[in-house]
Order: C-alpha cells, then sequence, then structure tokens
C-alpha cells in the first residue's frame, strides 16, 4: 500500500497557484474592510476643511464642495490646546517609560527564575485585568485624594500604569521566555552577574518587545479620557479631555474645529507608528512560537 | 503555548475574588457627615462648564472677575464638559474635593441635593426678586438649594418662511391645525421635514410634554401615570405622523438643528437659545429673521400650552467659603447689572423681574416673545425629584421608539416602560 503510493504521490508538490476567482474574493474583502477603516479618517480630514455652515449640509457630500483652512488656523492659535498636547506628551511618554522598566524587571522575573507562587502572583498580574475601569477610577480617586497626589501628573501616570502593566508584563514574558537560557549560563560561566546579564543579553535581545510594549503603554495613555478627566486639574489634562472641553459644549459641538484638531494631534502617534513600525511587528509576534 | 489547567483557573478565580474584595473594601470616597471648613473664609471655588464654553466663557469669567474685585474675595475656578459634569461633580462633591459654588443644570439638582451636602439659599432668595418660576427651578423638597441663573423652556419653533411657502396662514394653535401645518409642508417636497421632532431614544423624552399635552400628568403622587389613555393617545398620535413622513426617522437635537439650520425642517423643538445655535451652522445669513417661538398646540381650545422648564440654577456646597459663594451666586443671578450684561452676551434669559424688564433684554423680541408664549407656562419635568430621572426617561424613551419602529402596540409599551421606571423611583 505503501509503495503503490510513493509511486504514484510525488513528495514534493509545487504550490498551487490560487484561482483568480479566489484573488477576487479576497481583494473585495481588502476593499470592503479598508473602506471601513479609512471612511471615518476620510470624513475627519472632510470635514476639517469644511466651512461651518457647509458641515451640516442635507444631504451630506461625499466631495468637499468648498475648503477652507480656517479650523487649522484657529488651531495655530489656540495656546490652549498647546498646553493640552504637551501635558498628553508628558504623561504618556512617562507611562511608556515606567510601564517598560517596570514591566521588563517583572517579566524577566517570571521567565528566567522559578520561585514558590511564581505562578499565583503572574495570575494575579492577568487578573488585575478583569476588573473594570470605572470602577477602579472611584478607588484610585480616593486613594489618590488621601495621598495628596489628585491633580498631580503622578496620579495619572501610576494609574495608566496599572492598567498597562499586566499586559505588558505578559508580552515580554513571552519575549524572554524565547531568549535560549544557555546565552545566560554561558554569561555567568564568564564571569557576567545577574544584573549584567539581563542588562547586557536579556535586555537588548527582547528589544522589539520593549519597543511594543512602550508602544501600547504610550496609545493606552495618549487616548484615555475619564482618568485624565477625573484625576487631573484642568491645567494639567490631555489632549482627549482638553478637546472635548475646547470643542464640545452644552448646544453646539464644533465638529469641524474638533475634526481639525483631531487630525493633526493623531499626527504624532502615527508618526511614531510608522517609524517603530517594524520593532512593533517583530515584538508583537515574537515569543507567540517559543523557539 | 501554556494552558490553564483546572488548578489554575481556580486559583484565578480565587485570586479575582480576592482583588474584588480587597477593592470593595477600599477607602470610601464619600467622606459623609457634617461640612467642614470655614464658612466665612473668603476664599471659594466656583464650579461651571460654561467657564469653558466658546460661547459664554468670556461673559461668565468677567462676571467672576468683577465680585472678586468688588468684594476682595479669590475664586478658584474649575469646569468639567457639560456631558461629564455631573459624574465630575458627583464624584468630587463626594470626595470633599467640591466647595463654593457650583452651576448646575436645573435636572440635576435631585441627584445633588440628595447627598445632602448643599447650602440652603432661602435668605438670598427671599431678596433676589426672582420671578416664580425660575425660583421653582432651584428648589427641592421645600428647600431653596439654588439660585436660578437663567430660565428658559423647551419648545417649538418655527421657519416662517417654509410656513409661508406652504400656505400656513398664522401658527397653529391646536394639534389639529399643527397636524394640518405639517401635512401642507409635506406637500412642499424638496426634502423637507415639516417637524424635525426627536425619534432617536437619546432624545426621546421630548415625547413627554405631548403626553401631557394629551392630558396625562406622567406622575401623579408617587404613581407613574404613563401608560393611561392620554400617553397612549400621543404616542399613537406621534407613531401616525412618523407613518405619514411627517416626522423623520431617527433624528435626535443635533440632528434636527442641522436640519433647520438648512432650512430643512418646519418645525421642531429646542431651547430658547436655538437662535444662536442654528445661525452658526446655517449658510442663510437671515434665517433668524425667520424663526419663530410658538406655544406648543393644545389639544383643544383653551388648554394650557405644555413645555418643559429648562435651565441653569447656581448652588453652594456647605463648607469652606460657603458665606462669601453664596453671596457671589445672589450676585450672579440677581444683580440687575450683571445679569442684563450677561443677557447682551449669551443670550440666556435672566430670572428676575428686574432682569427681564432691564431694555437690553426686554428689547430682544425673541427672548420676549419665547417667554411670553412658552417659558410662562412651562413645568418641570416631574420625574427630575427621583436621582434616578434619566433612567426613567430613557426606560419610556425606549419604549417609544419600539412603538415607532413597529415593535409594540402603544398600550403595551408604555405599560412597560412604567414598569421599568417604578423601581428607579428613588
Amino acid at each position: 500500500m505503501t509503495a503503490t503510493l510513493s509511486r504514484s504521490v510525488p513528495i514534493t508538490r509545487a504550490p498551487r497557484r490560487r484561482r483568480p476567482r479566489s484573488r477576487a474574493a479576497a481583494w473585495a474583502a481588502v476593499v470592503v474592510i479598508g473602506f471601513f477603516g479609512l471612511a471615518p479618517i476620510y470624513w475627519l480630514v472632510v470635514t476639517a476643511f469644511t466651512p461651518d455652515e457647509r458641515a451640516f449640509t442635507f444631504p451630506p457630500s461625499l466631495v468637499p464642495t468648498e475648503i477652507t483652512f480656517d479650523h487649522f488656523t484657529k488651531l495655530a492659535g489656540n495656546e490652549q490646546l498647546f498646553g493640552y498636547l504637551v501635558n498628553s506628551v508628558v504623561v504618556s511618554v512617562l507611562t511608556a517609560f515606567l510601564s517598560v522598566v517596570v514591566s521588563a524587571y517583572m517579566a524577566y522575573a517570571f521567565s528566567k527564575f522559578r520561585y514558590r507562587g511564581r505562578k499565583s502572583l503572574m495570575h494575579l498580574v492577568l487578573a488585575s485585568q478583569l476588573f473594570p475601569q470605572a470602577l477602579l477610577l472611584v478607588t484610585l480617586y480616593a486613594v489618590f485624594s488621601a495621598s495628596g497626589l489628585l491633580g498631580s501628573y503622578t496620579a495619572l501616570i501610576l494609574s495608566f500604569t496599572t492598567f498597562t502593566l499586566p499586559l505588558c508584563v505578559w508580552m515580554l514574558k513571552g519575549i524572554f521566555d524565547t531568549v535560549p537560557s544557555t546565552l545566560m549560563e554561558a554569561a555567568a560561566i564568564d564571569g557576567a552577574s545577574r544584573w549584567r546579564t539581563l542588562h547586557r543579553i536579556a535586555l537588548p535581545l527582547a528589544a522589539p518587545g520593549l519597543v511594543a510594549a512602550g508602544l501600547f503603554a504610550f496609545v493606552r495613555a495618549w487616548n484615555d479620557f475619564i482618568f485624565a478627566l477625573t484625576l487631573t486639574d484642568p491645567d494639567r489634562q490631555t489632549l482627549p479631555p482638553g478637546l472635548v472641553h475646547t470643542y464640545l459644549g452644552e448646544f453646539q459641538t464644533a465638529w469641524p474645529d474638533l475634526m481639525a484638531a483631531s487630525f493633526v494631534v493623531s499626527l504624532p502617534v502615527i508618526a511614531a507608528f510608522m517609524f517603530l513600525q517594524r520593532y512593533l511587528v517583530g515584538g508583537l509576534t515574537a515569543g507567540a512560537v517559543k523557539g | 503555548m501554556e494552558t490553564l489547567n483546572r488548578r489554575a483557573a481556580f486559583r484565578l478565580a480565587g485570586l479575582s475574588a480576592l482583588g474584588a474584595a480587597l477593592t470593595a473594601c477600599a477607602p470610601d470616597a464619600a467622606g459623609g457627615g457634617a461640612p467642614q471648613g470655614d464658612a466665612a473664609a473668603k476664599t471659594f471655588g466656583f464650579t461651571s462648564w460654561s467657564l469653558n464654553e466658546e460661547a459664554q466663557k468670556a461673559a461668565v469669567q468677567a462676571t467672576v472677575d468683577a465680585y472678586a474685585a468688588r468684594n476682595g474675595v479669590k475664586i478658584d475656578t474649575a469646569s468639567f464638559p457639560y456631558n461629564e459634569y455631573l459624574n465630575q461633580v458627583t464624584l468630587k462633591l463626594r470626595g470633599g474635593q467640591l466647595t463654593g459654588a457650583v452651576q448646575l443644570d436645573i435636572s440635576w439638582l435631585a441627584a445633588l441635593a440628595a447627598m445632602g451636602k448643599l447650602k440652603d439659599l432661602g435668605a438670598q432668595a427671599a431678596k433676589g426678586g426672582y420671578t416664580d418660576v425660575a425660583l421653582s427651578s432651584g428648589r427641592f423638597q421645600d428647600k431653596q438649594l439654588g439660585l436660578p441663573w437663567t430660565t428658559g423652556s423647551i419648545g417649538l419653533v418655527a421657519n416662517t418662511e417654509i410656513l409661508k411657502k406652504a400656505g400656513v396662514e398664522g401658527m397653529p394653535a391646536t394639534v389639529e391645525e399643527f397636524e394640518a401645518a405639517l401635512r401642507k409642508v409635506a406637500a412642499l417636497g424638496g426634502g423637507i421635514t415639516p417637524y424635525a421632532a426627536a425619534t432617536k431614544a437619546a432624545q426621546l423624552k421630548d415625547i413627554l410634554p405631548w403626553m401631557r399635552t394629551f392630558g396625562s400628568p406622567l406622575l401623579e403622587g408617587e404613581t407613574i401615570t404613563v401608560g393611561d389613555d392620554a400617553s397612549v393617545a400621543a404616542v399613537e398620535w406621534y407613531k401616525k405622523l412618523y407613518d405619514a413622513e411627517l416626522i423623520a426617522p431617527d433624528v435626535d437635537r443635533f440632528d434636527a438643528r442641522a436640519l433647520f439650520a438648512q432650512g430643512k425642517a418646519a418645525f421642531y423643538d429646542d431651547a430658547v437659545i436655538t437662535r444662536g445655535v442654528v445661525a452658526a451652522q446655517s449658510p442663510d445669513k437671515s434665517l433668524t429673521e425667520k424663526m419663530a417661538p410658538l406655544a406648543r398646540p393644545v389639544l383643544k381650545a383653551g388648554d394650557t400650552p405644555q413645555a418643559l422648564l429648562w435651565g441653569h440654577v447656581i448652588v453652594v456646597v456647605d463648607g469652606e467659603g460657603s458665606d462669601a459663594a453664596a453671596d457671589f451666586a445672589s450676585y450672579a443671578t440677581s444683580d440687575t447689572a450683571t445679569v442684563a450684561a450677561f443677557f447682551e452676551k449669551v443670550k440666556l434669559p435672566p430670572t428676575t423681574t428686574a432682569g427681564l424688564a432691564d431694555p437690553k433684554v426686554a428689547g430682544d423680541t425673541f427672548t420676549t416673545a419665547w417667554t411670553e408664549k412658552i417659558t410662562k407656562t412651562a413645568t418641570p419635568n416631574p420625574f427630575w425629584r427621583y436621582a434616578g430621572y434619566a433612567q426613567i426617561e430613557t426606560a419610556i424613551a425606549e419604549q417609544v421608539q419600539a412603538v415607532l419602529v413597529g415593535q409594540s402596540s402603544a398600550k403595551d409599551a408604555l405599560a412597560k416602560a412604567a414598569e421599568t421606571a417604578k423601581p428607579l423611583q428613588k
């Protein structure tokens, strides 16, 4: 039976070429999904360049009939928004930095050391993700209020870090798991301390993961609305509450101004993603399969 | 890949429960008890969403600065966006982080009053010269907890140019005349929505004044009357307009304003600020001249037109600086020169007899007409007395929407709404 098969079935087979019809279906799927992904961005950009009195034209026009740069000009002269932008950068960068530093050490300890209660600790870290943010907000508010941190950058950075840390730890643990222990052992034989081994061998090898974790933490802090609104003073609030403050009112929403501001403030994040995307892809997938 | 075995899953569940318990045992942010702080202090806070709204912030800040300079006090201002305001103020009041004067929408008064930290402003109210309807907006359980800052109403506004084109003579006074006017407008075609009434659940609370128009009190004592014959008749009438395309699907206040601003709606419901809001969105620079407020049509001649009271009050938190804050609240809401200047800048009607009589206010024909035709007979939403009023409104709105889309009969839907609302009366 086996001999028969070995004669009739070739051992290697050239990859089958995809049929044109299935390729067309794949392209159609890409176009549909792309439309849903890009349409809101397109509408954001179009609205940002539309004069106020044309923004509500009914029925709406997909192609702008009139273009204005007024909303961007107004934005350039808005010092308050610039303040929110600075706050966002400060809070997001420090959150990312703190998350990466703490989670790197935690993940290394979970990955490379064996001790009693290790798995329980890991699950405790993961369990913290189960609580809804609104529940924690009230508790954090009380804690920061009692400790005198309410209204400060510190309150915001610590609260964001509590949310980003669990995922960063699990992401980085997966990456450290892929770093061969033989490398550590070789370093130890050569006389390197554990500290030196971590900093000179493990961390450089985990660099893509560190970037991915940092970006995740950065974006989480950059986009948050409710914590930034509740835990800080108005002069330390970040862009999301700042934009709402500035453009969403009781009676009216300045949609074209809001869209212009949203367009501009999303540029730094887009730039960061473009610059770091090669690390991001590598970092997110590293550790998915143990080497 | 590491998977959770049964023991690990139990461990995870146990840890989650532990975490939940720890969260539940976390320090209570309520900070209850007697008010703390020096009531006679010369520094106090003023929290207001208007302090950050483009159209109003300069006028509000001018009032704050003028009072601070005149009385030698320091006022620390704070602001939150309108849509998040009640949550933020509640959290901060519970946490003892809120002092001084606080701007409130009149519908939020009960929610804050229930926390027992607001100062009774009866003495300031007595000497302010406020109108009765304005004072009623700041009263909760026989206590004057808020001084009325602006008092208006949510009522109907019409585009007279469209009505003229449609051949509608004069403003409709009865429901029958109103429906006839809508049909005439519909006959114009051109994509005009005759009545840009609320049909999205988020704003379907606008049906409540219509229920009153048809004779339902909505609440009698503690009994919700939604579901009585009158409210059922109102919803059936609304459904009739919907089926006849005299009102349009998926419209909320923002959509209605946009339609009206583009000259695509003949009637819609809004507050007295409609003129400024619509003008900002309209390519037609003369639209405001074509706008006219009208009393909500009544079921039969002689009935009282129904409208929803709307406005802002200033409340004062007992404790640090509350005496000076109460004086500031009185100044901001009743000093005639201040309220008249405020009206001139933001077009929000004042709340005192003297303020309304000031030439700057009385000379504004649109506001005067609105006050005479709509605000005069406006009444508060009876559900505002409950802290959970918003959920009650939502329960009713969702059921009315079910009627509009044909999922339920008006009778069944409103009976269900009343049943859902019952446990929320606290």
